[in-house]
């Protein structure tokens, strides 16, 4: 079985925010809510400063800190290693949020239009993403990122990953030496990030310079 | 509408009827990317990049993805609106009242039928839309017979300078690295590859590759930008003073390395033309060409001549008693006299060690005398590029800062050939295999200078237009290199100018298409009171109620957006589209994914039915005729040509203009199911510097003959304060803005503008997704200032201060202290600070930096008529705070 993850290249990476949009977008999350959070900052001192994006998603832990808390049993890992949440055991204590070091998990109290100040019914649009994530998602519960499971399964890439101008981004089998983000990670020194926390994240970054 | 349009059909869930993707062409900025649309049941629900185009190469950026809750944004304008408070101004509430389109249409002919004279109309387009402007525009201002035309957003966030340089020295629009052969870039002022709609994803691609090959880049600008982030260095630099770098740098070149393309100064510049004492170029009595000096035949001889054994770029020259010198050997005494490094260094702040150093990493990398072979063609490999936009050329130097910064290139002849600079779009195209259209290539002028064959504009960037008593509003025919002209239009002195200048006509009508002048061009105040309160009637096609309608518009169109609309050619003239680099051209369209919602109606439809309700289309039918031609490259064939006597509709005459340009079998219908067409570039198009028999001058001859032309003409008019003349000279020199003259000691930040790459220009802060980004991002609603110069000012983040130029006008912001950014500077994204009652999302966030600008004729660039973007300023705490 594959374990999928993420390579997400630093240097190639220039913090356009597309990913994050495109995520949004590919997943109908309500306002607020980012899976793919793109965290910007700078560093050093005039005149050699240097600002750097950070593009964060779930890192698929393979020791999931928010799964070892989960009081439910709401949190799984599938076949490939992506962790999720069943709408239907979660019952919103958060704890799981507390625990995850990377932010990658979320809650959302109701649907929010993005219009509030216009009168009458959601736009057609608005209503249709309302929909979806009610269907896969809720509000109370824990969401998160699942690595676009369903893209994935009907062949597609993550929307992030699609989406990136930079082809910052690459999504692959971390169990296949030659898969692309495997030769990456080997070849380009991928490192997790925090590997201290000790949850073995399968997603790995590739230095800024 | 509906199954034609279908390229793919993936029923996923029982209930739903309808599931379709549909390829057309992104409209979140001028890059406009081939996109596909996910149309579910009658609703868009997904975008994403188009693989199959090289406009965009599948990639979808956060504007793009973003565009669909502007299409199904509760707070767009759905109906036709008119005005009912007959007060007018800055932040004035119009108190819409909702019309039928028959009563806004009967309004609209009615004030276009009482004119007192046609000529009195004024278009004014925003550039965001740029595809959409391209026919209505020049077609009704034909039909109505005017001359009134302004791009929103020309004055302030366009290139002026760029464009009119970039079109002399590289037949194209705008300049960008070659990234697939480049090693070395400096960059000054621009975020190409990095977020600017330069091919905008192509680029960032291929800038990325480019990065992760180990190219280096230089970046000079005043703030860490996106750009600079990315960059191996960042050399901080005083805004507006890039010109006096790049001079240094070219001192450095030629008169300590040594340096320079020899072939390519001889053979492609105006470098080797000899020059008389009185600064004109010496003249073959006969033929009245340029000459050259031949070393190896030791005699002059016209630039062209066959026989000609070699040219001398050095030395003086006695030819029939002058003594004359070769433009190159002016140019390395002119920067060796006047740019010594110490005075770029006092001038820029950069230190003299570091000019030095960069000019040189700059002339090794461009490794003269490389050569690579290209589809079995064998050409100059230059892998080194000096590029610039909007930071270089927002200055009182404009056109100058532009032009030095390209020096560069020319010296080491890394332009337009593999590696080096590269017209953008494609200035050389021989069009579709089985039309030849559209085809365009640049030609040699008498002097043997390069001229455009097809440009944007009606006016063509070289050879320069002759100076004339104007016939517009805002005088721009008077100056002959003007690309936008904002200082006459937006200052108080907009009459006395016209009376001055003998016009004998009063601005009556505004048409405006979806700009936000009141945002874009100088300060709200000021283009509001001294501009757009001249007319008597404004009409406005427009998305959203923004700053402009709410201050002046009488009627407000409820416009489609461009998920709702036809335009027949997204990516040609090809300004802002094409990779540069070998892969594909292509054609792209858009069309509508769905039916305009509500009552909205696509611009270009709506004017064709405002020409035929004042009868006027023949002309306007007649004029589309004449401008395919120039902006699409190639005549028309008769069978596709409008009859001027016929009646077409917007969608007959989109596909008209697809037969002619592709073929019989590629009209509308067939481009709608595929959404594109492309075909492969070839190396004399997309390297096309060696092949195409044209020079460029480093030496600007020309400009004395203009200079004096246009002095005569201004004092004709008793009006010779109206240029600086000292702008008008052969030879590259750096001017200042008021901001580096300011002497009050108390003004110590100078005030600039940036653009974060998740904005457009005004138009997309009032998106709720990019909103929250910008909320997200440190640095976007915050004013950035240099950490240890805000502590010597007491200030810590989130203070609110107020930022106020010498004239008075201030604005009022949080700062943010940052480590990225010139410790003299003061750094404010541009566009935002939104007030309008439309846009309640965007209202009251990021500060409206243009309210520091007044465009008067001393912050404006004697040479392109360019407005100066920068300002010398002071800062402090808002009282109680
Ligand atoms: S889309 Fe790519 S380049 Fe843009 S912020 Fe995300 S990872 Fe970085
Ligand atoms: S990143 Fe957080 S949410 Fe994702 S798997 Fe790891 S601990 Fe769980
Ligand atoms: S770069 Fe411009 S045209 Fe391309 S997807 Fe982004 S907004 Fe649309």
């Amino acid at each position: 079985m594959p374990r999928y993850g993420f390579v997400i290249d630093l240097k190639r990476c220039y913090g356009c925010y597309s990913c994050q949009v495109s995520c949004k977008a590919a997943n109908f999350t309500p306002r607020g809510i980012d899976w793919a959070q793109c965290v910007p900052a700078e560093t050093g001192s005039f005149p050699t400063a240097l600002r750097q994006m950070l593009p964060l998603v779930c890192q698929q832990c393979k020791e999931p800190a928010c799964k070892e808390v989960c009081p439910t049993g709401a949190t799984t890992q599938d076949e490939n290693g992506i962790v999720l949440v069943d709408k239907n055991l979660c019952m919103g204590c958060k704890a799981c949020i507390m625990a995850c070091p990377y932010g990658a998990r979320q809650t959302v109290g109701d649907w929010q239009t993005y219009f509030p100040d216009a009168e009458g019914e959601l736009d057609p649009y608005e209503a249709y993403a309302k929909k979806q994530w009610e269907k896969k998602n809720g509000y109370g519960m824990a969401t998160k990122c699942d690595y676009c499971k369903d893209r994935v399964a009907e062949g597609r890439k993550p929307a992030c990953v699609e989406s990136c101008p930079a082809k910052a981004r690459t999504f692959g089998d971390l169990e296949d030496p030659e898969s692309e983000v495997s030769m990456l990670i080997r070849r380009e020194y991928g490192f997790q990030l925090n590997p201290e926390f000790g949850t073995d994240p399968a997603c790995f970054y590739l230095p800024p310079r | 509408m509906g199954d034609e349009m279908a390229t793919t059909t993936t029923v996923q869930e029982p209930n739903v009827k309808e599931d379709v993707w549909i390829n057309t062409s992104c409209g979140g900025c001028y890059a406009q990317c081939g996109i596909r649309a996910h149309r579910v049941d009658g609703v868009i629900v997904e975008l994403e990049g188009n693989p199959e185009t090289p406009a965009g190469s599948g990639r979808i950026c956060a504007k793009g993805t973003a565009q669909l809750m502007t299409l199904y944004d509760r707070y767009r304008v759905n109906y036709p609106v008119k005005r009912t408070n007959p007060e007018k101004g800055v932040g004035v509430d119009p108190k819409w009242e909702r019309i039928s389109w028959e009563e806004a249409y009967e309004t609209i002919f009615e004030k276009f039928r009482n004119m007192k004279d046609p000529r009195g109309t004024y278009f004014q387009a925003t550039t965001v839309q740029t595809s959409e402007i391209r026919f209505a525009v020049p077609a009704f201002m034909k039909a109505w017979g005017f001359k009134n035309y302004w791009v929103s957003g020309g004055g302030l966030w366009c290139g002026n300078g760029a464009h009119f340089m970039n079109g002399i020295m590289h037949a194209a629009w705008s300049i960008i690295p070659d990234w697939n052969y480049n090693k070395y870039t400096l960059y000054f002022g621009c975020s190409k590859g990095h977020g600017a709609g330069h091919a905008a994803l192509q680029s960032a691609q291929w800038a990325a590759d480019a990065r992760a090959r180990g190219m280096k880049a230089v970046v000079f600008d005043p703030f860490l930008s996106t750009q600079a982030s990315k960059a191996h260095e960042w050399v901080p630099i005083r805004v507006g003073t890039d010109g006096a770098v790049a001079l240094g740098m070219i001192n450095v070149i030629l008169n300590e390395l040594g340096i320079w393309d020899a072939p390519y100064l001889k053979l492609k510049t105006n470098a080797p033309y000899l020059i008389r004492p009185d600064q004109h170029y010496k003249r073959d009595p006969e033929t009245n060409k340029p000459l050259i000096w031949d070393p190896k035949a030791g005699r002059a001889k016209t630039f062209d001549d066959p026989t000609i054994e070699d040219y001398a770029l050095e030395g003086t020259f006695e030819v029939d008693g002058t003594t004359c010198t070769p433009a190159f050997q002016l140019l390395k005494e002119h920067v060796k006299e006047n740019y010594p490094l110490e005075k770029a260094e006092k001038i820029s702040s950069v230190p003299a060690a570091t000019i030095r150093r960069i000019a040189t990493e700059f002339a090794e990398a461009a490794e003269i005398g490389r050569t690579i072979t290209i589809d079995g063609k064998e050409i100059p490999l230059r892998p080194a590029a000096a590029i610039f936009f909007r930071g270089s050329q927002g200055h009182v130097n404009s056109g100058w800062n532009c032009l030095e910064i390209d020096l560069l290139n020319h010296i080491v002849g890394a332009a337009d050939v593999p590696g080096g600079s590269m017209g953008h779009g494609p200035p050389v195209s021989f069009g579709h295999p089985d039309t030849g259209k559209p085809e365009t290539v640049p030609y040699a002028c008498p002097d043997g200078l390069m001229t455009v064959k097809g440009w944007v504009y009606d006016h063509k960037p070289y050879p320069l237009r002759e100076p004339a008593p104007p016939q517009r509003l805002d005088l721009q025919d008077l100056y002959p290199c003007s690309v936008y002209n904002a200082f006459t239009i937006c200052t108080p002195e907009w009459e006395k100018y016209r009376k001055d200048f003998n016009i004998d006509y009063e601005p009556e009508i505004m048409i405006n298409f979806g700009s936000n002048s009141v945002m874009t061009m100088a300060n709200a105040e000021g283009v509001t009171e001294n501009f757009l309160k001249q007319f008597d009637f404004v009409l406005s096609f427009n998305i959203y109620q923004n700053e402009f309608t709410e201050a002046v518009a009488d009627i407000v169109l409820p416009d489609a957006s461009f998920l709702e609309r036809y335009t027949p050619c997204v990516t040609f003239p090809s300004t802002f589209c094409h990779p540069t680099g070998m892969d594909h051209w292509v054609w792209q369209i858009r069309q509508p994914v769905v039916e305009p919602l509500h009552e909205r109606r696509d611009f270009n439809e709506v004017m064709l039915e405002i020409a035929k309700g004042l009868g006027v289309q023949d002309k306007y039918f007649q004029a589309i005729n004449d401008l395919i031609p120039v902006r699409y490259g190639g005549e028309m064939d008769e069978e596709y040509k409008l009859d001027p006597s016929g009646d077409y509709s917007w969608q007959d005459i989109s596909d008209r203009v697809l037969k002619d340009r592709l073929g019989p079998d590629k009209g509308l219908e067939a481009l709608k199911k595929t959404g594109l067409e492309k075909w492969p570039t070839k190396v004399e198009e997309m390297y096309w510097r060696w092949f195409t028999p044209v020079r460029v001058p480093i030496y600007f001859e020309f400009f004395l003959e203009s200079g004096k032309k246009l002095q005569k003409l201004l004092s004709s008019f008793g009006r010779e304060d109206m240029a600086d003349y000292r702008f008008y000279t052969p030879l590259a020199e750096w001017f200042p803005c008021p901001s580096h003259e300011e002497e009050d000691p108390t003004f110590d930040l100078w005030a600039f503008s940036w653009r974060p790459s998740f904005h457009t220009q005004s138009s997309t802060q009032n998106n709720p997704w990019l909103d929250e980004v910008s909320v997200n991002d440190p640095f976007v609603y915050l004013m950035q200032i240099n950490a240890t110069t805000g502590k010597s000012k007491g200030l810590k983040d989130n203070d609110m201060v107020w930022v106020e130029n010498p004239d008075g006008n201030k604005i009022k912001g949080p700062v943010k202290l940052v480590e990225g950014m010139h410790p003299e500077h003061i750094g404010i994204a541009g566009c935002h600070g939104h007030w309008a009652r439309g846009t309640p999302i965007s209202k009251g966030k990021g500060q409206f930096f243009d309210d520091l600008i007044n465009p008067d004729l001393a912050h404006t660039d004697s040479l392109t008529q360019g407005s100066d973007a920068c300002a010398k300023v002071k800062i402090y705490k808002v009282a109680g705070r």
